[in-house]
């Protein structure tokens, strides 16, 4: 077998909380040797939940513990010059180096790509941002809500007289670290042929603002016609669309067009119905008076069958559908056990538990073997003895002023 | 300064919906030749006539767009929803369903570098398209599958979208309104968006390994499971705690305030957050409510987030006879998160978006001249553009069928009555 693809391959990891971190997770994922660098009072993410049996303590975060699998951490207080110095080193040895500070603070330090680029002429730096690297917000701060809601489509999400909808946890900033995880490797690649260095500039606004997830369509939908999309209940894909209540739960449903109703009539027993008018007629499904008198005998229908049956006949019949799982049932459903997708992965602090499983499967070169998140600082010493050849004197020395 | 990273790699692509030409959205953006494949007897297009029903249905939602609402003769060609991913892309037509079909697909297979399809795997099967027999055509092909659910497992066949793979993940139900069922809501569709970017990513840990082995590989990419570690903190509270999140609406777990308020104006509304007391010490500040900073309901995370009702009251009272954008400004500049309800008018007016030339206008042969949103991150190094307007359907038929793949004129001709090459869908299609 052969290597892993980013076998080799070194990411200094200089960023915290949410996007930064799934980035350099996908790159972990495949190959690279992260060296998260943590500040001595650890990235933020491990003062927030969930945490194991709700105890709030820096090495049980789940948020954490998911978004730093096979990383190593070392603290480095970067505002020191010897912090600083340390970076710099690390930076030589490096190939890629993932930042998510505001713009023009790495810059002061002395750290910018422009800086770096001088003692790594072959270095990829990539910047993971609210905003950008340029353009009047770049300061700007955000969250998750704030900034989903300037870029996205976070506007025509819920019901027309109720108020927009964001998609829940920390999704929109995880999928941003996404985006910058392919940035990355498209700049590796690059750089495998030319050999040339690049700064990357990836931001939340930009990848929702360019997002398939609605954005764009909407964007090109306004520029066609000078009208914004609005919110509307019922997304517009017509009948027999949309989350119905079953037997056990509630089960989502997509069947409306030409090809799939039939489809659906015919899974429900009224297949013989379809040559009869409104169903014979496209353009008279649409009709709200249409819809009407299609859940009238369609809602009670649903309540007679649970999840799986509808599961079940759906995919005979080549209707889109899927229940509506709680994570329960995610974890408890024998497709994802038969694929062997969940991780047990052991942790000093919280003994063995289960993480979700690689995002893909390259079947020539097999998957890492995942080690848990690192505990803080736990590689320190050893990057520092070991890597940058640091005596134990000057070690403690560090360790005194607070560097590390 | 010139080239793209991925010039000189082409991609072939049978792809559906949005995962799958997301993917080859971000290929052709950054160099790859991207030729798509479709057929004239079956639409990827979402439409291929405009009848009452397209043009009547749900004008304010945007599925069915066309430049000033009027379809033209190929609606097809003029739709927003399809022009929105057809940049940097070729189009050809080709009918898999004959036997010459598959030979010339593996012709071009032969030709190419990395093959993208996001169909359910038992279509492919019909085909006879499988890494065994694709890899016999071409072993150092890169075979990116994308199926829903896998290549193995009960529910290998199983059909569905981005929608139907965030209900089987538990997402639909955490994202609801908390206080309706939990349907109650439309489609979106975060999980295609992960899919096509980090498809990308698995199309590039292919190259690192074919030019280090030489060898190409299959990667078996199920679109469900790539979502959901985006949904990790929510499957650790479960493995972790057996605590299970309800709707949630637009709260979170950790800050409050945390919701969108309504301003001055129809439907016109601001996002605030506050990560920590300091935040809301600001926020108090610009209020003038600096009594709430202290008080005993406010005056932490806990405590307001046990009060957010109220909490969100008294906000509410504040901003609706505010202006969305001068608040957010207001806001912004003494540091506390918030952003206003962008709808699509304001980001095509945004100086920020205008300031990093993200959109780009493109003329298009059938559709006329418009901007567009354009290339998603920036590379310092490397040109930033769309090089190449929304393919139209079947338009790069000359050039991959004698150019690429050497059919003469009569050949040509005879593949065109013979239904695999066209401009227009059959009759038959709707």
């Amino acid at each position: 077998m052969a290597d892993i693809p980013l076998t080799g391959y070194r990411a200094l990891d200089l960023t915290s909380l949410y996007m930064g971190p799934f980035c350099t997770r996908m790159l972990a994922d495949y190959g690279a040797d992260v060296i998260k660098i943590e500040p001595v009072s650890g990235d933020p993410a491990r003062d927030e939940g969930p945490f194991f049996h709700d105890e709030n303590h820096p090495e049980k975060s789940g948020l954490f513990l998911h978004l730093n699998v096979n990383k190593r951490s070392m603290t480095t207080n970067i505002e020191t010059a010897q912090g600083q110095n340390i970076i710099r080193e690390l930076a030589k040895s490096s190939d890629i180096v993932v930042e998510s500070f505001k713009p023009g603070y790495l810059e002061n330090l002395g750290l910018g790509y422009e800086d770096l680029v001088k003692i790594n002429p072959k270095i990829i730096v990539t910047s993971v941002t609210n905003f950008g690297q340029t353009g009047p917000y770049k300061n700007w701060e955000g969250t998750d809500l704030t900034l989903y809601a300037m870029g996205a489509s976070m506007k025509t999400s819920g019901q027309e007289h109720k108020y927009p909808l964001k998609i829940a946890g920390r999704i929109a900033s995880f999928q941003t670290g996404n985006l910058a995880a392919t940035a990355t490797a498209l700049a590796i690649w690059n750089r495998e042929l030319t050999g040339a260095p690049e700064h990357v500039d990836v931001s939340f606004f930009e990848t929702w603002k360019g997002a398939i997830d609605r954005s764009t369509n909407d964007l090109v939908a306004y520029s066609y016609t000078n009208e914004s999309s609005k919110r509307q209940w019922n997304p517009g894909m017509g009948i027999a669309n949309g989350v119905f209540r079953c037997k056990d739960g509630y089960f989502h449903i997509s069947a409306a067009g030409a090809i799939r109703f039939p489809r659906l009539m015919k899974m429900i027993g009224k297949g013989k119905d379809l040559i009869h008018p409104p169903w014979n007629n496209p353009n008279a499904l649409n009709r709200p008076e249409t819809l009407e008198l299609f859940d009238s005998f369609f809602i009670p229908w649903m309540l007679e069958h649970t999840k799986t049956d509808l599961r079940n006949m759906c995919q005979e019949q080549g209707v889109l559908g899927a229940p509506i799982n709680t994570i329960e049932d995610l974890l408890n459903d024998p497709h994802y056990i038969q694929r062997g997708y969940w991780q047990e992965i052991e942790h000093p602090e919280t003994g063995s538990v289960k993480y979700p499983g690689f995002p893909f499967k390259l079947h020539a070169t097999p998957n890492p073997e995942r080690v848990r998140a690192p505990l803080l600082g736990e590689h320190t010493n050893d990057i520092l003895q070991n890597e940058l050849k640091y005596s134990n004197d000057e070690i403690q020395a560090l360790q005194a002023q607070g560097v590390i | 300064m010139n080239s793209l990273p991925l010039d000189g790699i082409r991609v072939v692509a049978i792809t559906n919906a949005w995962a799958g030409p997301y993917a080859t959205q971000l290929l052709g953006d950054w160099g790859a030749e991207v030729i798509r494949i479709e057929s004239i007897f079956r639409s990827t297009r979402y439409v291929a006539r405009a009848d009452e029903s397209t043009l009547s249905r749900n004008r304010s939602q945007r599925i069915f767009s066309w430049p000033n609402m009027e379809p033209g003769e190929r609606p097809f060609n003029r739709l927003a929803r399809t022009n929105a991913h057809m940049r940097n892309k070729l189009a050809i037509t080709l009918d898999m369903t004959k036997p010459e079909g598959i030979e010339i697909f593996h012709k071009l297979i032969k030709k190419s570098d990395v093959f993208i399809e996001n169909n359910v795997p038992i279509t492919m099967d019909k085909f006879g398209i499988s890494w065994e027999t694709l890899s016999q055509t071409n072993p150092a092909l890169i075979m990116l599958r994308m199926p829903g659910y896998g290549l193995t497992g009960p529910y290998r066949d199983f059909r569905g979208l981005g929608s139907h793979m965030e209900a089987i993940a538990g997402h639909t139900l955490i994202r609801s309104y908390p206080d309706t069922e939990p349907g109650q809501q439309p489609d979106v569709f975060p999980a295609d968006a992960a899919g096509g970017a980090a498809a990308v990513f698995a199309t590039i840990m292919a190259l690192m390994h074919r030019r280090k082995t030489g060898e190409g590989q299959l990667i078996e990419f199920a679109t469900a499971e790539n979502f959901m570690p985006l949904i990790g903190d929510f499957i650790l509270d479960y493995t972790m705690n057996d605590r299970l999140w309800a709707q949630m609406g637009n709260t979170d777990r950790y800050m409050s305030p945390h919701n969108i308020y309504p301003c001055d104006g129809i439907d016109r509304w601001i996002a605030i957050a506050c990560r920590n007391d300091k935040d809301w010490a600001l926020l108090c500040n610009t209020m003038q409510r600096q009594d709430l900073i202290h008080d005993d309901r406010f005056n932490d995370s806990t405590n307001r987030y046990k009060n957010r009702d109220k909490l969100d009251t008294l906000i509410t009272e504040w901003t609706k006879t505010k202006v969305d954008e001068k608040l957010m400004h207001e806001l912004q500049a003494v540091g506390v998160p918030a952003g206003m309800l962008f709808d699509d008018q304001n980001s095509l007016e945004d100086p920020h978006l205008a300031s990093r030339d993200f959109f780009q206008e493109l003329t298009h042969a059938e559709s006329g001249t418009h901007l567009y949103p354009g290339i998603q991150f920036k590379m310092q190094n490397t040109p930033n553009e769309i090089h190449r307007a929304p393919a139209m359907f079947g338009e790069h038929n000359e050039y991959v069928y004698k150019e690429l793949l050497g059919y003469d004129d009569k050949e040509y001709a005879r593949l065109e009555r013979e239904g695999h090459i066209g401009n227009d869908f059959d009759p038959s299609v709707p």
